[in-house]
């Protein structure tokens, strides 16, 4: 049986050519715009991590004020010169105990290789 | 101007005897095996003139070590001077007798004299080794001995504050008192733990093992210690009491 084609109900090519070339383009734009939005998200997220970065690398000067307890109701002793006194000796001592080296590691005797032979 | 000679001076001469005597003791490995494998006049000769050396060295570094442990004595506040005056007359013996050594080494030219020599020093060191130990026992005896007494200097202050509050009666004392005690009783405990650690080091000499018994003396201050930092720290507790309302 012979095929016979309807070619008057196919599209004319000029037409077919216009379609097609309308999906490439549409298809280029997007693939550029998908690229640009990638180009922007990686950028934005390179910066968030160097400023991350200096953050970590010149943290703020923090004032390391020491630890007292706050005396809420003071005695009649809390400004008395005395005792005052004592308290900053007993500070001065805490520091010299906390300081004392009782190993001074670097005062272990020589090791010295004692005796010498000349047999084989 | 002169270098003034402290505990750092003579700690950094110390330090360079050893290396220089490091380096000699591997030029004598390898002259002596160079000796041993060649037996001829030239590698005996340097044999010789190495093993020199290294002995020359190894007494250097013994009396410069024992040097500085005498100026580190010097600068120790806790000891007596009865106590220090025995060790520095011991750690001066010791010295004098490696100098006399290091002359004998020079005056002899065989390598058998100087075998002699050597098992001489090391004979010797066996007893410089007890006087090392006996020495840095002290030295950290006299550290807690020193801090031992401004605590309770400083107890004694106390005391006599929290009488006088007791007697104007303004504030109670009670708890102040009790804290008092237990910083006496940490002083003690202290005291207790260094004379624990007085009798290992006293073991020392007899020992078989003289660096084990040091550690477990050494063990013993550091209990010592930790009893003092806990009696300091009532004292501030004792303080802080006292500056607050009842």
């Amino acid at each position: 049986m012979p095929i016979e084609q309807d070619f008057e109900n196919l599209p004319p090519a000029t037409e077919k050519t216009a379609v097609h070339k309308k999906l490439v383009v549409f298809t280029s734009l997007f693939g550029v715009v998908l690229v640009l939005l990638l180009a922007v998200a990686i950028f934005t997220g390179f910066n968030q991590k160097d400023s991350s970065q200096s953050t970590s690398e010149k943290p703020t000067p923090t004032t390391a004020a020491e630890f007292k307890e706050e005396i809420t109701s003071p005695s009649p002793y809390a400004t008395d010169a005395a005792l005052l006194k004592i308290e900053e000796e007993v500070e001065n001592l805490d520091e010299k105990i906390q300081t004392t080296d009782l190993k001074e590691s670097g005062l272990t005797p020589p090791a010295l290789e004692m005796g010498i032979n000349f047999e084989e | 101007m002169a270098q003034e000679f402290n505990f750092d001076r003579a700690y950094s001469d110390y330090l360079y005897n050893y290396n220089l005597y490091r380096e000699s003791y591997d030029s004598y490995r390898t002259a002596r095996e160079t000796f041993l494998k060649y037996q001829t006049l030239t590698s005996k000769n340097e044999a010789l003139s190495k093993t020199k050396e290294m002995l020359q060295k190894q007494d250097e570094v013994i009396k410069t070590y024992s040097t500085a442990l005498r100026v580190k004595l010097t600068e120790n506040p806790g000891l007596s001077s009865d106590e220090q005056n025995i060790l520095f007359l011991n750690l001066d013996n010791e010295f004098a007798w490696f100098r006399q050594h290091q002359e004998e080494i020079n005056k002899n030219n065989t390598l058998e004299d100087l075998t002699n020599l050597s098992e001489k020093s090391k004979e010797q060191y066996k007893k410089t080794e007890v006087l090392i130990y006996e020495t840095l026992g002290a030295i950290f005896a006299g550290k807690e001995i020193s801090l031992r007494e401004q605590i309770s200097q400083q107890i004694k202050s106390l005391k006599e504050k929290v009488g006088e509050i007791r007697l104007k009666g303004d504030k109670d004392t009670s708890l102040a008192e009790r804290w008092l005690l237990e910083a006496e009783n940490r002083l003690t405990q202290s005291q207790e733990k260094q004379f624990e650690a007085q009798q290992n080091l006293s073991k020392i000499k007899s020992s078989l093992n003289k660096s084990r018994t040091y550690n477990e003396a050494q063990a013993s201050l550091e209990k010592s210690h930790q009893f003092l930092k806990e009696a300091n720290s009532y004292l501030k507790e004792i303080i802080r009491e006292l500056k607050n309302a009842d």
